[in-house]
C-alpha cells in the first residue's frame, strides 16, 4: 500500500472535519475521494500532503512514516483547484521550479522540462506566462509541473472543479491516458460522482468527515453499502419500502405476477433520448422511474395513464432508510 | 482615467466640463499653483539662488543628511515593512487587529506628537531608555540615530499599506504550491512570495522615500536646536527663511519638490506595470 491513513481526527473550531478516519490508498492505482462539499476529502488531501495538520492519528507515504514531515520533504506532487501557478514565470519556468530548488543540473532540465510540456501538449506555450493561457492549459501546467519532481505521490484537489463542462470532460479522459502512461499513484478529490466512476481505479467515498465505503466502481455502484453511497453515486427512488435506481423499474400498463406497486403517472419530462416518468403510487408516494424514449413510446405512456411497476431483475436495491444522502433526487 | 470616463460617459456634457474646471481649478489654487511659484522665486536671478545655496557648506550637509536619514529610514522601514506584512496577512495571532490600527497610528498622530514621544522615551537626561543607553555612550535624540527613528516612524504605514493588500490579494496558494514542489521556507520567500510583491514594494519604497526626504515636525522635535550638524534639510529651510534669506529656502525648498516630484513620476511610470501585472489575477 502506498498511502497508509491511520486513525486520523481533524476538527476546526467546533467542526469535525475528520473522525477517525483510516483508509489505505494502492500502489500505482488511481484513487478518487468522492463525496459531497465540506465532507471532509479535501482536508484528508491536504493533510496527506502535509499542507494541513492532523490532531491525531498517522500518515505514511511509500512506507515512510510522514505525519510530521514539512510538505517539502514528502515527495507529493499537489495540484490545485485554482491551479496556483506562479504567475511571474513562465510556463517553462513553473515546471522546472520542483527541479531547480533541487538544484538537478541546467541540461537536465531543460531536457525534462522539455518533454514533460510534451507530455501535457503545452510545448508551444513554453515562453509564455501562465496569464495567457486558458483555464484547461494552467490546470496541465500544473500537473506537469508537479509530475517533475518524480512524486511517489500525486494528489489532485478537485483538479477540474473550476473548469468548464466541457474542457472537464476533455482533462478526464486525458488524466486517465496519462495515467496509464506514467502510471504514478495518484489520488484525486472530486465531488462529481460521474468523473469518479468514469475515472477511478477505486473510489474511497468519504461524508461528514468518515469513509463510508471502499471499492471499485463497479462495487460501489452495485453493491453500495448503505443508502448515503448509493444515493450520492447515482438518482434513487423509493418503491414500496426499498430503494433503487429509477431506471431499474419495470413498467407494464397491466397488473403482473411480480407487481409491487400500482400508481398513475403524474408528470412525463423528456430529456433527450430518456423519459423521466413520475408515478403517483396509491398510497400517495412518489415514484421515479427513467425509461428510454422507445420503451416509453410502446407503453403509450401519457399523464394520467394507470401503471404498475416492479424491481426490474437483478436491480441493485437497499432496504430505504433514514441517512439518504440527496433526498432530492428521489423527490425528482 | 479611462474607467473614470467610462463611468461617466453618460452625463451630459456641459457637467463633465464643469466638474473638469472644478478639479483642476482647486488643484491649481492649492498645489500647482503654490509649489510654481516656489519654483518661480528660486530662479527669480537665474541660477544664481541655486548656486548661493548650494556653495553654502551648512545646505549641502543639510541635504546630504537629509539623504542619508531616508534611505537609512527607507530600509529599515523596508524589512520590518515586509516582515509585518507577511505577519499580518499569513498568520494568525491574538492582537493581530491592534498591531494593525497600531501600524496605521503613525497616519493619524501629529508627527510632533512622535517627536515629543521618541524624546521622552530617549532623552539622555530624564528618558526611559535615554540615560542607559547615553551611559554607554550611545545618543539617539538630538543625533541622527533620533532622527531617522523619527522618520521611520512616520513613514512606516506607507511600505505595509502597499504590501499588505498585494499579498492578500495573491492568496497562499502559490506559496504552498512551492512548498509542495520541494521549496523551503526561505525559497518559497525569494522564488515566489518576494517577486510577488515586488511592484509593490518598489511602490511603497518610492512613497516612504519621498515622505522621509519632506519629514520636518517629528525631525524639528528630535534633532533638538542644534544647528548646522543635525539639521536636515527642511529644518534648515525653516531656518534660512526665518534668518531671511529667502533665496536659500527657496532654493532648497525647490530642490526638495523636485526629489519629489522624481519619487512621483517613478511612481507614474511604475504604475502601469503594477496594473498590467495585477489584470491577469483578476482573470484568474
Amino acid at each position: 500500500m502506498s498511502i497508509e491513513v491511520k486513525n486520523l481526527h481533524k476538527r476546526f473550531g467546533d467542526f469535525v472535519a475528520l473522525d477517525d478516519v483510516t483508509v489505505s490508498l494502492p500502489t500505482g492505482q488511481l484513487t478518487a475521494l468522492l463525496g459531497p462539499s465540506g465532507g471532509g476529502k479535501s482536508t484528508l488531501l491536504r493533510i496527506i500532503a502535509g499542507l494541513d495538520s492532523a490532531d491525531e492519528g498517522s500518515v505514511t507515504i511509500e512506507g515512510a512514516e510522514a505525519t510530521h514531515l514539512p510538505p517539502q520533504k514528502r515527495n507529493v506532487g499537489f495540484v490545485f483547484q485554482h491551479y496556483a501557478v506562479f504567475k511571474h514565470m513562465t510556463v517553462a519556468k513553473n515546471v522546472a521550479f520542483g527541479l531547480e530548488i533541487r538544484k538537478r543540473p541546467k541540461a537536465e532540465i531543460a531536457e525534462r522540462v522539455d518533454e514533460l510540456l510534451k507530455l501535457v501538449h503545452l510545448s508551444q506555450f513554453a515562453h509564455r506566462l501562465p496569464s495567457q493561457l486558458s483555464g484547461g492549459q494552467r490546470q496541465r501546467m500544473a500537473l506537469a509541473r508537479a509530475l517533475a519532481v518524480e512524486p511517489s505521490v500525486l494528489l489532485l484537489d478537485e483538479p477540474f472543479g473550476a473548469l468548464d463542462a466541457k474542457v472537464r470532460k476533455e482533462l478526464r479522459d486525458w488524466l486517465r491516458r496519462l495515467h496509464d502512461e506514467v502510471h504514478v499513484t495518484t489520488v484525486f478529490v472530486t465531488h462529481d460522482q460521474e468523473e469518479a466512476l468514469e475515472v477511478a481505479d477505486e473510489i474511497v467515498v468519504i461524508n461528514e468527515g468518515r469513509v463510508e465505503q471502499v471499492g471499485t466502481p463497479d462495487q460501489l455502484y452495485d453493491s453500495p453499502a448503505n443508502p448515503f453511497v448509493m444515493g450520492f453515486l447515482g438518482e434513487v427512488t423509493d418503491l414500496g419500502g426499498v430503494a433503487l435506481r429509477p431506471h431499474d423499474i419495470e413498467v407494464s400498463v397491466e397488473p403482473g405476477p411480480d407487481t409491487s406497486v400500482s400508481g398513475t403517472v403524474t408528470r412525463l419530462l423528456r430529456v433527450g433520448f430518456e423519459v423521466r416518468v413520475t408515478v403517483t403510487a396509491d398510497d400517495g408516494s412518489q415514484v421515479l422511474v427513467v425509461l428510454t424514449r422507445t420503451h416509453a413510446r410502446a407503453l403509450d405512456l401519457a399523464e394520467g395513464t394507470r401503471v404498475w411497476l416492479a424491481p426490474a431483475r437483478g436491480a441493485t436495491t437497499i432496504v430505504a432508510g433514514p441517512g439518504r444522502a440527496e433526498p432530492e433526487l428521489t423527490r425528482a | 482615467m479611462a474607467s473614470a470616463s467610462a463611468a461617466v460617459g453618460n452625463r451630459s456634457v456641459a457637467l463633465t466640463w464643469f466638474l473638469r474646471v472644478l478639479v483642476v481649478g482647486y488643484l491649481v489654487m492649492i498645489v500647482a499653483l503654490p509649489t510654481g511659484l516656489v519654483a518661480q522665486n528660486t530662479f527669480k536671478d537665474g541660477l544664481g539662488g541655486l548656486r548661493t545655496a548650494l556653495s553654502d557648506p551648512d545646505v549641502v550637509h543639510s541635504l546630504l543628511l537629509t539623504v542619508r536619514v531616508a534611505v537609512m529610514a527607507v530600509a529599515i522601514n523596508l524589512v520590518f515593512g515586509v516582515g509585518m506584512s507577511l505577519l499580518l496577512v499569513r498568520y494568525e495571532f491574538p492582537g493581530k487587529r491592534a498591531l494593525s490600527a497600531l501600524i496605521d497610528l503613525p497616519l493619524a498622530v501629529s508627527p510632533i506628537v512622535v517627536g515629543l514621544a521618541l524624546v521622552l522615551v530617549y532623552n539622555p537626561r530624564y528618558g526611559f531608555f535615554g540615560q542607559p543607553l547615553s551611559d554607554r555612550g550611545i545618543d539617539i535624540v538630538f543625533a541622527t540615530p533620533g532622527i531617522v527613528m523619527a522618520t521611520c516612524f512616520v513613514a512606516l504605514p506607507l511600505i505595509v499599506r502597499e504590501i499588505v493588500p498585494v499579498l492578500e490579494e495573491m492568496g497562499d496558494d502559490q506559496e504552498q504550491a512551492a512548498r509542495s514542489l520541494g521549496a523551503n521556507s526561505r525559497q518559497t520567500f525569494l522564488r515566489v512570495t518576494l517577486p510577488g510583491i515586488r511592484w509593490a514594494i518598489v511602490y511603497g519604497v518610492v512613497l516612504s522615500l519621498a515622505r522621509s526626504l519632506g519629514e520636518f515636525g517629528a525631525v524639528k522635535i528630535v534633532a533638538g536646536k542644534s544647528i548646522g550638524d543635525k539639521e536636515t534639510a527642511t529644518l534648515l529651510v525653516q531656518r534660512e527663511y526665518q534668518n531671511f534669506h529667502q533665496d536659500v529656502a527657496y532654493s532648497v525648498s525647490f530642490l526638495l519638490v523636485v526629489a519629489a516630484v522624481l519619487c512621483l513620476v517613478v511612481v507614474a511610470i511604475l504604475r502601469p506595470s503594477t496594473s498590467h501585472h495585477a489584470t491577469p489575477k483578476v482573470k484568474q
